[in-house]
C-alpha cells in the first residue's frame, strides 16, 4: 500500500528531492524501483534488509574510525535502496567531473612546473606557498605522460533547483572507492531482477580502464609492470575498502616497511629477494611519504621515494603533492583557470566560497557571515568549522576580528541545501520509507585517452533527518548509485572468487615478507585452535562420560589442559564442578586462554591478510567468533560448551579445507604449510609425552581422539586401542595425516623446496629427524616405556620450535628492522 | 677574503647500519660576491650511489647511499672560498617597511615570486602575535625597512642569550621566546618568524663564520659547527644579510652555504638509516683565512 509505505516521509520543502517530482509522484527513472517497493511484502523487505546487514557483518567491512580511540569497528553502513540516475542526469554529471580532473591535473602540472598561474596572478602565492602540502621537492619532477592526477574523487550536492554543485575535491586518494565497489555488491544481490531489468550500468570496466591505464603509464621498459597498492596499514581509515580494492584489481597489498628504496627504484621486500616495483598506487598521506625528502610530523614513509619518482623508476599514484589541490580555497579561482588553462567554461560551479586573503572577498564575506560557514584555508590549520549562524552578536564580531587579523588562513562558504533521498526504516512496523540529506561522491581516473568517471559512485547519507555535515567518520550512511542505461550492459567482472595466496604469479616470489609472515602464523594459530578446541572436547567428555577408562586417562589430560593455560596446575585434584566451570569458560571467554581467545588472535592474524582471502573463508571466521562472544554473554550449559566445540571443529576443518582445495600452491602457501606442520608436530609430541608418562597402565583412547585418529583406528583394528598399533598409527603412519611421521616429511619436503625457490635454506635438524624416524625398530620403540621413544619425542618437539626460529630469522627479520633518523648542522 | 673550510660531520653506530641515505648541503653557493675556488666532500666509507644536484631554492645537494653495513660514519667537507661584502652590506636607505609589505602582498599579475617564497610560515618557523610584539618597536611607522631591520637585529640579540645547551634542532618559536636563549639557528629563526609576522620576506642562511679571528678582532660567537643568519627582502634594494647572533651586517667574514625557509630547508646533513642501533654524533668546522684578499 503506498499510503503506508509513504506514512513518514517527509515532503521536501525547500529541498529537491531525488525520487519523487511531486508527493507520491516518483520521477520517470525511479518508477520501477518504486513500483517493487511498492508490491513487495514486508517480509521480503526485512530479509532484504538483514541480507545488506549480514553480507556487511560477514564479509567484515568496517569503516575504522582511529579519530575515536574508544570506538570499536564500525560496521560500514549501507541503505537497501539505491540511488537511482536518470542516463541524461548522470551524462552531465560524467562531462563535469572529468573536466574538473583534467583542470585539477593541469593546475598541479603548472604549480609543479613553471608556474604559470602564479606570474599570471590566477592564483594568489599565498595560498600555494603559505599551503603546507605545496611539496617543494617535487617542484620539477617529470611524471609519466605529464599526468600527476590519476585517480580521483569529487563530492557533488544538489540544489534545490536540482543542479548539482561540487563541495569537495579528494586529490590524493580517492577515499571510498572500495565501499563503493562493496556497496554495489551487496544491492546488486538484493535487487537481482531490477538490476539487470533497468540495464545499470556495471562498475567494472572502470577499473580495467584504471589498471589498465596505469600498466599504460607504468616506467617498465615493455615488461608486465608490477604494481602494488600501499596502505597505511589496519589502523587507518578506509583500511577495509582499500583491501578490498587490492583484491578486486588483483594487487598486492603492501605497507610502508615492506618497500626499500635502492639505487633510485622502490623495490618490494620479499622472501626471495628485492622485487622491482613499478605502480605505487598509494593510500598514504603526501607528507608521510618520504621522510627524507618531504617531512612531515611523523617519520612515516619510504625514505628515497620522492627520488625514485624524480628518476621516474617508479610512478607514484597520484602523483607527490597533489595534495595541495584539496583545499577549497582554490574553488574561487578555478572558473578563471578553466578559461586559461583549457580555453573553455567550468562547467560544473563549485560551492560559494571566499578566501578571505582577498581583502575585496573579506568583506564580502563579513558582511553575510551569518549565512556562511568558515573553514580554515590551508590543511596545516586544524579547527572545526565554524556556522556563522549558531553565533550571536558578540560571537560574530569575535569571528571577524580573528580573521581580519589572519585572513589567509581563513576562507567562507555558502552552505548548500543538500537534495533528499528515500532510505528505508529498517526498525519501523510494516514497510516504510524515510529520506535523508544526500550528497555523491564520484570517482575519475586517467586513461591515456582522457577521463573516465565511474558510474554512479558513493552516495553518501546523513544520519539524522537533517544533518549539515555528511561524514562517515559521524556515522553517517551510505548508498549504491545506478546510472541507468538504454544499451545493453557488459556485465563483466574484475572479482576473482577463489581463494589465491597470491593473485598475479604462480610461484609467489613477489609475496612481501610481512604478508609471508602472517601466512605461516595463519596456520599455526589454525592449527593451534584446532588443538584447543579438540583439547577442550575431550577433556569435557570425559566429565560428561565417567567411564573408568576414563578415569585412568585424566591425569594426563589434565596436564595438557594445564601446559596451555586452560586449567590450573592442580587441575586433575580439583572437583567436578570447578573444573567444567573453568573448562566451559577457556570455550567461551576471549579474556583468558582458550579457544575464544585463540580464535580472536587468528582472526587478527587474518585481517591483515584480509586482501588474500576469499569472502568464503572470512565470513566462516566471522561467524566462528560471533557465536562463541554470544555464548559468551548467556548462560551456558555443559552441553551447550560441546555442542560449539563440535561446531568449532567443523569450522576449523573448513578452513582448512579452504587451504587445501582454494589456494594455489604457492610459496606463500608453503609457510602456510610449513607453520601448521610445526604447530602439529609440537602437539603431537606433547600428546605422546604426555600419553607415555604413566607407561602401560595409561589410557590411550583420548589420544586417539585428540589426533582425530579413532575412526581410522577402529576401521583398521576393529579392536580396543592397544599400545603398539596406536603408537604405530600415530607415529611411524605417513598415510595419516596427523602423524609425526606426516608433519616431519612434510616439513623436510617444504624445507627443501623452499631452498630450490630462493636458495640456500636448509635445516639439518629435521633432516636428521626424519632419518631417526626411519631407522625406528617398531617392537622396541613403540612401547610407552621405552626412553628412545621419548628421546624421540622431546628431540622432535625441539626440531620443531627450532625450525619457527630458523624461518623466523632468514625470512622474517628484516620486517622489523629498525628505521632511524639523523640530522646533523 | 679567501678561506679554507673544513667540516667534518662523523656519527659511529652501536650496531651495523644496512642501509644508509643522506643528502647534504654542504657545498658552497656560488653568489656575485662569493666564488667557491676548490671544493669535495670525501665519505668513508665509500658510497654505492652518490648524485649532485640542485634543490628548489638552487642550493647543491649531495645525495648519498651506502647499502654496505657499517658502523661509522665520516663526511668531510673541504671547500676554499674566496668572499666580499655583498652589495646591500654598503649603508644605503631602502624603503619605508610598509611600502615594502604591501607590494609583495599585492595580488595580481607578475607577482615577486622570488620574495613570496619566504613570506609564510615554514614547517620550524611558525608566526604569532607574540613576535609582532616583540618587533613592532623597531618597526614604528614609515621606518625605513633596514632601519627596522638591524634594530630587530639588536633588540633579538641584547634579549636572547648564546646557550648551546638550552635547545636543540627542532626547539619550537614559542619555546626560544619563552627561554630567551638559544644558538645561532634560534636567533636566526626568531628574527625570520619576527618579520614574516609583521608582512616582510625572510630567508634563512646557513653558513661558517670565521674560527680563528684576524688579530685584533674578537672570535665570533658560533664558531665550532655550521652558522646560520637571516636574510631580509627589501624590496628593490635586494636582501641584506644580518647575523641576530653576533648583531651585525653579513659582509666577508660570512661564507654562505645555502638558503631556504628554514633550517629544515638547508640542514647540513640529513639522514635515514636502517640499523645502527644508538648513534654518536660529532661535528667540527675550521674556518682559516688563506690570505687577505
Amino acid at each position: 500500500m503506498p499510503r503506508e509505505l509513504l506514512s513518514a516521509y517527509p515532503v521536501a520543502g525547500e529541498r529537491y528531492d531525488e525520487m519523487f517530482s511531486a508527493p507520491a509522484t516518483p520521477r520517470p527513472h525511479w518508477a520501477r524501483l518504486y513500483a517493487d517497493l511498492q508490491r513487495a511484502s514486508g517480509r521480503l523487505m526485512r530479509e532484504r534488509v538483514e541480507t545488506v546487514a549480514r553480507e556487511i557483518r560477514e564479509t567484515g567491512a568496517t569503516f575504522d574510525v582511529h579519530a575515536d580511540p574508544g570506538a570499536v569497528d564500525r560496521p560500514w553502513d549501507a541503505d537497501v535502496i539505491p540511488l537511482i540516475l536518470a542516463q541524461d542526469e548522470w551524462a552531465e554529471i560524467e562531462v563535469a567531473v572529468t573536466q574538473r580532473a583534467q583542470l585539477l591535473d593541469r593546475i598541479l602540472a603548472d604549480l609543479y612546473g613553471a608556474q604559470h598561474t602564479l606570474r599570471e596572478g590566477l592564483l594568489p602565492l599565498a595560498l600555494i606557498y603559505g599551503n603546507a602540502h605545496f611539496l617543494r621537492p617535487c617542484v620539477g619532477l617529470e611524471t609519466p605522460g605529464g599526468v600527476r592526477l590519476h585517480h580521483y574523487a569529487v563530492d557533488l550536492a544538489r540544489s534545490p533547483d536540482g543542479h548539482w554543485w561540487v563541495i569537495a575535491d579528494h586529490a590524493q586518494s580517492p577515499l571510498g572507492v572500495g565501499y563503493a565497489l562493496e556497496n554495489r555488491l551487496i544491492i546488486s544481490r538484493v535487487f537481482p531482477d531490477l538490476f539487470r531489468d533497468l540495464k545499470v550500468v556495471h562498475l567494472a570496466t572502470f577499473f580495467a580502464a584504471l589498471r589498465d591505464s596505469l600498466a599504460h603509464w607504468a616506467p617498465s621498459d615493455g615488461a608486465a609492470p608490477f604494481m602494488v597498492l600501499l596502505t597505511g596499514g589496519l589502523t587507518t581509515d578506509g583500511y577495509f575498502g582499500q583491501a578490498y580494492l587490492a583484491r578486486y584489481l588483483g594487487l598486492p597489498l603492501v605497507e610502508v616497511n615492506d618497500l626499500t628504496v635502492r639505487d633510485g627504484m622502490v623495490w618490494l621486500k620479499t622472501v626471495s629477494g628485492l622485487r622491482r616495483v613499478h605502480v605505487l598506487l598509494r593510500r598514504i598521506a603526501d607528507d608521510g611519504s618520504d621522510p627524507l625528502e618531504l617531512r612531515g610530523d611523523s617519520a612515516t614513509g619510504i625514505p628515497g621515494l620522492v627520488d625514485a619518482a624524480r628518476r621516474g623508476s617508479v610512478l607514484v599514484v597520484n602523483a607527490l603533492g597533489s595534495s595541495l589541490l584539496e583545499s577549497a580555497s582554490l574553488f574561487g579561482f578555478l572558473p578563471a583557470l578553466a578559461e586559461r588553462l583549457l580555453g573553455e567554461p567550468l562547467r560544473m560551479p563549485s560551492l560559494a566560497t571566499w578566501w578571505c586573503g582577498e581583502p575585496a572577498a573579506m568583506e564580502q564575506a563579513l558582511a553575510r557571515i551569518e549565512t556562511l560557514i568558515v573553514k580554515p584555508a590551508f590543511p596545516q590549520l586544524q579547527f572545526e568549522p565554524v556556522f556563522g549562524e549558531d553565533l550571536d552578536g558578540p560571537g560574530r564580531d569575535a569571528l571577524a576580528a580573528q580573521v581580519r587579523a589572519r585572513p589567509n588562513d581563513y576562507i567562507a562558504q555558502e552552505r548548500i541545501q543538500m537534495s533528499q533521498a528515500p532510505v528505508w526504516e529498517a526498525h519501523a512496523r510494516g514497510n516504510r520509507l524515510s529520506a535523508r540529506a544526500m550528497g555523491l561522491r564520484v570517482f575519475v581516473c586517467a586513461t591515456p585517452g582522457g577521463y573516465v568517471a565511474m558510474p554512479g559512485g558513493l552516495a553518501r547519507v546523513a544520519t539524522g533527518p537533517d544533518t549539515r555535515v555528511l561524514s562517515t567518520q559521524r556515522g553517517g550512511s551510505s548508498k549504491d548509485s545506478w546510472v541507468l542505461s538504454s544499451a545493453p550492459v557488459s556485465t563483466f567482472s574484475l572479482l576473482r572468487t577463489s581463494i589465491g595466496a597470491d593473485d598475479l604469479v604462480r610461484t609467489g616470489l613477489d609475496l612481501s615478507s610481512r604478508v609471508v609472515e602472517n601466512l605461516f602464523w595463519y596456520g599455526r594459530h589454525v592449527e593451534r585452535c584446532d588443538a584447543t578446541a579438540r583439547l577442550l572436547r575431550v577433556a569435557l567428555g570425559r566429565l560428561t562420560g565417567r567411564a573408568a577408562a576414563a578415569e585412568r586417562g585424566w591425569p594426563a589430560i589434565a596436564e595438557l589442559l594445564a601446559d596451555r593455560g586452560l586449567l590450573a596446575a592442580d587441575g586433575a585434584a580439583l572437583d567436578d564442578i570447578l573444573v567444567v566451570r573453568a573448562l566451559r569458560a577457556a570455550v567461551v571467554d576471549d579474556a583468558r586462554p582458550g579457544l575464544a581467545r585463540a580464535l580472536h588472535e587468528l582472526s587478527q592474524i587474518a585481517l591483515r591478510l584480509r586482501e588474500r582471502m576469499s569472502t568464503d573463508n572470512w565470513r566462516l571466521m566471522q561467524t566462528m567468533q560471533r557465536n562463541l562472544s554470544r555464548r559468551h554473554a548467556g548462560a551456558l550449559a555443559l552441553s551447550d560448551a560441546i555442542e560449539e566445540l563440535d561446531q568449532s571443529i567443523a569450522a576449523l576443518m573448513t578452513l582448512a579445507g579452504f587451504a587445501l582445495d582454494g589456494m594455489t600452491r604457492d610459496l606463500g602457501w608453503r609457510f602456510m604449510s610449513c607453520g601448521r606442520r610445526i604447530e602439529r608436530l609440537e602437539w603431537m609430541c606433547a600428546i605422546l609425552l604426555s600419553a607415555t608418562a604413566a607407561g602401560r597402565s595409561g589410557e590411550i583412547e583420548w589420544a586417539l581422539q585428540l589426533a582425530d585418529s579413532s575412526v581410522t583406528y577402529r576401521s583398521r583394528y576393529l579392536a580396543k586401542p592397544e599400545w603398539l598399533p596406536v603408537l604405530d598409527l600415530l607415529i611411524r603412519d605417513d598415510s595419516n595425516p596427523r602423524s609425526i611421521a606426516f608433519q616431519l616429511r612434510g616439513l623436510n619436503d617444504y624445507v627443501q623446496r623452499i631452498g630450490r625457490t630462493v636458495g640456500e635454506f636448509h635445516d639439518e635438524r629435521i633432516a636428521a629427524a626424519v632419518d631417526a624416524l626411519n631407522r625406528m625398530d617398531p617392537t622396541r620403540d613403540l612401547d610407552p616405556q621405552s626412553p628412545q621413544l621419548r628421546a624421540l619425542l622431546v628431540e622432535w618437539q625441539g626440531a620443531a620450535e627450532n625450525l619457527s626460529e630458523l624461518i623466523s630469522q632468514r625470512f622474517f627479520s628484516h620486517v622489523a628492522e629498525e628505521r632511524r633518523e639523523s640530522v646533523s648542522a | 677574503m679567501r678561506y679554507a673550510i673544513v667540516h667534518e660531520t662523523h656519527y659511529a653506530y652501536a650496531a651495523p647500519v644496512a642501509l644508509s641515505q643522506q643528502l647534504l648541503r654542504l657545498t658552497p653557493r656560488a653568489l656575485p660576491w662569493q666564488r667557491c675556488l676548490a671544493h669535495r666532500i670525501d665519505i668513508d666509507p665509500t658510497p654505492g650511489e652518490r648524485i649532485e644536484r640542485d634543490d628548489y631554492f638552487g642550493n647543491g645537494v649531495t645525495q648519498l647511499q651506502i647499502a654496505a653495513p657499517h658502523q661509522a660514519l665520516a663526511v668531510v667537507a673541504h671547500s676554499e672560498v674566496e668572499v666580499s661584502a655583498p652589495p646591500t652590506a654598503a649603508p644605503a636607505g631602502t624603503q619605508p617597511w610598509e611600502v615594502v609589505r604591501d607590494r609583495v602582498r599585492v595580488i595580481g599579475p607578475n607577482p615577486s615570486l622570488d620574495a613570496a617564497q619566504f613570506l609564510y610560515e615554514s614547517p620550524q618557523v611558525r608566526c604569532f602575535a607574540e613576535l609582532a610584539e616583540f618587533a613592532a618597536p623597531s618597526f614604528t611607522p614609515g621606518r625605513d625597512l633596514r632601519e627596522g631591520a638591524q634594530d630587530l637585529m639588536h633588540h633579538i640579540h641584547r634579549s636572547l642569550e648564546f646557550d648551546p645547551t638550552a635547545t636543540n634542532v627542532s626547539t619550537e618559536l614559542h619555546e626560544v621566546l619563552a627561554l630567551r636563549r638559544g644558538v645561532c639557528q634560534d636567533f636566526a629563526h626568531l628574527m625570520i618568524g619576527c618579520l614574516r609576522t609583521i608582512g616582510i620576506a625572510a630567508r634563512y642562511v646557513s653558513g661558517y663564520i670565521l674560527t680563528t679571528p684576524p688579530p685584533g678582532r674578537p672570535r665570533l660567537v658560533g664558531a665550532d659547527a655550521s652558522h646560520a643568519w637571516v636574510s631580509v627582502h627589501c624590496g628593490k634594494a635586494g636582501w641584506l644579510d644580518l647575523d641576530p647572533t653576533n648583531d651585525c651586517v653579513v659582509e666577508d667574514e660570512h661564507i654562505t652555504l645555502a638558503w631556504g625557509r628554514d633550517f629544515s630547508d638547508v640542514t647540513p646533513m640529513r639522514g635515514v638509516t636502517l640499523g645502527g642501533g644508538e648513534q654518536r654524533l660529532t661535528v667540527r668546522v675550521t674556518v682559516t683565512p688563506t690570505e687577505n684578499a
